[in-house]
């Protein structure tokens, strides 16, 4: 017993010591895994900007991208090809792990990498066009009762992304099929607020972030976002949850980092205590509103276990609607 | 009324010292980064958004450099294309078709600042068009949805088959090839991952670059070698280096109606520079009828294309500055750069930020016509490239080649996959496949079936959605004028000739 | 002409092997008629049905290339310069960028007729020459591999 608590005083006292001298690691890199400007971007952007102006590092790291299967191509490098490098990190979101989820990953599972850090968040959100018949979740989800094959539900991904999700559980609070939908796959947020305005497609299941320059001109309406609570943000404090509503669905993208899972403890160490500060920060949080992100924070352990239990979460609702036996 | 007095003020903006200095260097480091092949815009606008931010600019000088990179990355894609037969991206495919014959005749200097005056009056044209129709453009853009597209995409594939040729078989089965490739990798419809051979290396498809950088930039390096081996000699650039005022007058109308057709296709979101390209050199090489020399140096099917490249480019504005949504991926990486300003690009951007706006209106004039001033002095330089012994000349091609696959996703598996690719692309040649159809056919297969499957699930399997709209119908239209035109000119021909004989007997 | 028709063979029964790896496309949801099978499908039978037709009724080739006959020699330089260009994919990133391409533009320039000398001198200077381009100012990071310790 002594022993042990003498280990650990020593080990806590070496932490503290090389938390303190431990050099930055070698080559800091941020893997986007996505082509330049789109949400992966923005991640490893927000890291890179929010660690030079703490201090923490002294050059801006560098942004890469490897994009492919919304994240798939950087997963496997990291772990197959790239898993010792303590200096990269690579930028991930809840896609990731509904992908990883479904089995789309290659043969790495959720248990391959360290997950390191949360950094914010996003939620889906349900649009319509100004002037649509739908004025709240629950006229939509009657709607849907009366005849789903009436209403054109556009979304920014295919058939199992995270927009294909948020329309099943709302078919499913409806007591429909999400086979009887009339589900349209577009390419992300732009594409859908096109075709909301073109009148193209009645519903747009999107995300919060991506629909305020829509919403703030008026042309757009948010019938639910799918947040735990109302968003403090002044633009969006009138958007009503789907949750007050009496619609039980919560839909967080939540974005973050992870290293490779042969990176020494050292460097995980520093990472996390970087992160940590970070989080922590005020002018870190200015920085995330500027890249309309919601505060969600969650380093080391902590997000280990949030990671294992949304791809847990994500596999009973893929395995539910019937995308994986 | 309004219009004058802000784009007098965007001038004001735009043309003071700095920014004018900012528009330079951008359109230089622009020009020096499409250049290289596989590197393109969004590469160059991707580089300097940090720096810009690290320098402290304010966002309209931030928003000018990169519209100043974005023109210059074009004009610099050409010049590869031109000059060695590898076209850095999608959209100066079609400019390979003339160009470079035209530089294996000696007459590169004139080829390039050709293009570079054509893409100028396209890009003057397409700038006035913003001014003066931005907002109703933009009820145009959202107009079209997938069906429209999907029925834009039969005009392309309807056009295509003017590239036919001689050889209308070979053309057609490498057209299918490139439409079957496409379809490689995840379905973004239904999400089934089609021919991948579990790799997630071609999870996403397969990459545009490799493509593009196997079929041409690997196949030319081993056709070089062919040459080098029979002692071909390098072909020296001859003559003049700009063109003269006869064949300025020649490709004028082709310029003015490239420029309308190219500004059109542009502003619609997605649609891009590729397709206003290929439309604008197939509509063209039809109009020019038997009197062409369309593909074999012909300055109207080099003057085509690059009409609509430069309309196109500035056309991809229209949907960013309007509506907020991308217009092509590198409108996407300036939302990007915008939002770092906290500048959210959207329908009130225009109220908001008229400053803004019409200073980047005002650059994009000011950038296009240093690129053309910059290009003359230029024109000279890049030509020595020409000059280049193989020995010294193709390491450089394979390496530069190699470091612009690699920039895609950083694996082998692209790189081998580009060598591959490229045996292929040797053997077809050998074998007189065209090329430029099969890449074509990749491009457009993509956008055509996934827009035809989109429209069937908003019409929930009715097929008349594709034709109930008023675009719809007037592309039909296009589409029978396409197919019809020849016909009608082979019966005229017959006619004539019929006269002909009428008035000897 | 026997070589184009055994080269489009191969190509034919490709297709048809891929046509039927096709066959077995479903998607477990779908909400259109078309499915994600019909398109390939269509696209490769009617690459085959064209390529059946190019077996029978091979085009000849135009000789407006102005080339000499294949002849042995170019044959053994072309599968070298494709060997030589599948060795540097494969060590691009095992040696690094500057080792990798160093060794290979040597390589292609001996092949394309250079001397020793200027071989080695271009070479070098490219790939350092690049490297400092890429990855230094145009920030596309390049493989440092067996260089990785020199802290460069």
């Amino acid at each position: 017993m002594t022993l042990s608590l003498r280990h650990l005083s020593i080990a806590a006292a070496t932490v503290l010591l090389s938390t303190q001298l431990m050099a930055e690691p070698k080559r800091p890199e941020c893997i986007a895994p996505a082509s330049p400007g789109g949400g992966f971007d923005l991640t490893c952007k927000l890291a890179q900007s929010a660690l030079v102006d703490a201090k923490l590092l002294e050059k801006p790291m560098r942004v890469t991208y490897m994009p492919g299967g919304v994240g798939a191509v950087a997963y496997n490098t990291v772990v197959a090809q790239r898993p010792k490098e303590g200096g990269t990190i690579v930028a991930f979101s809840s896609g990731s792990l509904l992908n990883l989820s479904q089995g789309k990953f290659g043969r790495f599972d959720e248990k391959a990498v360290k997950w390191l850090a949360a950094v914010g968040t996003s939620y889906g959100a349900i649009a319509v066009r100004n002037d649509s018949p739908y004025k709240t979740l629950g006229d939509l989800v009657e709607a849907l009762k009366k005849d789903p094959s009436k209403v054109v539900i556009g979304a920014g991904g295919t058939v199992g992304s995270q927009d294909w999700m948020q329309t099943a559980l709302i078919a499913k609070a409806a007591g429909i099929n999400p086979r009887d939908l009339r589900y349209v796959s577009l390419e992300g947020g732009g594409e859908i607020a096109t075709a909301l305005l073109g009148g193209h497609i009645q519903v747009g299941s999107t995300d919060i972030s991506d629909s305020m320059p829509h919403i703030e001109s008026g042309n757009m309406r948010i019938l639910a976002v799918f947040s735990e609570n109302r968003l403090e943000e002044p633009a969006m404090a009138e958007i009503p949850t789907a949750r007050e509503q009496g619609y039980d669905i919560v839909w967080p993208v939540v974005r973050g980092f992870y290293l490779g899972p042969k990176v020494s403890d050292e460097d995980y160490t520093w990472w996390k205590n970087a992160f940590d500060k970070l989080l922590a920060s005020d002018d870190f949080a200015k920085l995330r509103d500027q890249r309309e992100l919601f505060p969600f924070a969650m380093t080391g352990d902590e997000l280990d276990a949030y990671v294992q239990k949304e791809v847990a979460r994500y596999r009973g609702l893929a395995k539910e609607f019937g995308l994986i036996q | 009324m309004d219009t004058l007095t802000y784009l007098a003020q965007g001038f004001g903006v735009a043309m003071t010292p700095t920014n004018l200095m900012i528009a330079l260097i951008g359109t230089l480091i622009g020009t020096v980064v499409g250049l290289l092949p596989g590197l393109g815009p969004i590469n160059g606008v991707a580089l300097l958004i940090p720096i810009a931010f690290a320098l402290g600019l304010p966002p309209e000088s931030a928003l000018i450099l990169l519209a100043a990179v974005y023109l210059g990355c074009e004009y610099g894609g050409r010049i590869s294309s031109i000059l060695l037969n590898i076209p850095g991206e999608a959209s100066t495919l079609m400019t390979t078709l003339d160009g470079y014959p035209l530089a294996r005749q000696g007459r590169a200097g004139v080829a390039l600042s050709l293009s570079a005056w054509s893409s100028f009056i396209g890009a003057l044209i397409a700038t006035c068009g913003m001014v003066l129709f931005a907002p109703l453009l933009a009820k145009w853009a959202i107009a079209f949805g997938p069906a429209e597209y999907f029925v834009l995409m039969v005009l392309a594939i309807v056009a295509l088959a003017g590239m036919a040729g001689d050889k209308p078989m070979k053309t057609l089965v490498a057209a299918l090839l490139g439409l079957f490739l496409s379809t490689v990798g995840i379905d973004a419809n239904s999400g089934v991952y089609r021919f991948t051979f579990d790799s997630i290396h071609v999870a996403d498809g397969i990459q545009f670059v490799v493509l593009v950088l196997g079929l041409f930039s690997v196949s030319e390096i081993l056709l070089l070698l062919e040459k080098t081996h029979h002692g071909h000699t390098v072909v020296k650039t001859t003559g003049r280096m700009l063109f003269n005022l006869n064949e300025a007058r020649r490709v004028f109308f082709i310029n003015l109606r490239c420029a309308v057709g190219g500004f059109v296709i542009g502003v619609l979101p997605g649609a891009g520079a590729t397709l206003a390209s290929a439309l604008a050199y197939m509509t063209e090489k039809r109009i020019a009828g038997p009197s062409g020399q369309f593909g074999k140096g012909d300055i109207r099917g080099l003057a085509a294309p690059e009409t609509a490249i430069g309309a196109s480019c500035c056309g991809a504005m229209v949907p960013m500055l309007t509506l907020g949504v991308p217009g092509s991926g590198t409108t996407a990486v300036m939302i990007g750069a915008l939002t770092l300003y906290n500048i959210t690009p959207g329908p009130l951007l225009f109220q908001n930020e008229p400053q803004l706006v019409w200073g980047l209106i005002a650059s994009l004039f000011i950038a296009n016509v240093m690129l053309l001033v910059l290009n003359v002095p230029m024109i000279k330089v890049f030509t020595r490239i020409l000059a280049v012994p193989n020995w010294a000349l193709v390491p450089a091609i394979a390496i530069i080649t190699s470091i612009g696959v690699y920039a895609i996703h950083a694996t082998t598996f692209d790189l081998i996959l580009m060598v591959l690719v490229g045996i292929l692309g040797y053997i077809l040649r050998k074998l007189d496949f065209p090329l430029s159809p099969l890449l074509l056919g990749f491009i457009l297969g993509g956008l055509m079936e996934q827009n035809l499957r989109r429209a069937l699930s908003i019409s929930n399997g009715a097929l008349d959605i594709l034709w109930s709209s008023g675009i719809t119908q007037a592309i039909w239209m296009l589409v029978v004028l396409m197919l019809v035109l020849p016909v009608i000119r082979i019966w005229r021909r017959r006619q004539a000739q019929r006269k002909a004989l009428l008035a000897d007997a | 002409m026997v070589f184009q028709r055994v080269f489009i063979a191969v190509w034919l029964i490709a297709g048809l092997v891929l046509a039927y790896i096709g066959w077995d496309y479903q998607a477990p949801f779908s909400y259109e008629p078309v499915g994600p099978r019909a398109f390939p499908l269509l696209m490769l039978g009617l690459m085959c049905a064209s390529l059946v037709y190019l077996l029978v009724k091979p085009t000849p080739l135009s000789q407006e290339h102005d080339e000499q006959p294949m002849d042995a020699p170019t044959l053994r330089k072309i599968l070298v310069c494709f060997l030589l260009l599948l060795a540097y994919a494969l060590l691009f990133e095992a040696l690094g960028f500057i080792v990798s391409s160093t060794l290979a533009g040597m390589a292609f320039a001996r092949l394309y007729g250079g001397r020793w000398k200027g071989s080695a001198i271009t070479s070098v200077l490219l790939s350092i020459g690049l490297y400092i381009l890429f990855d230094r100012i145009l920030d596309v990071p390049l493989p440092q591999g067996l260089l990785s310790g020199l802290e460069i």
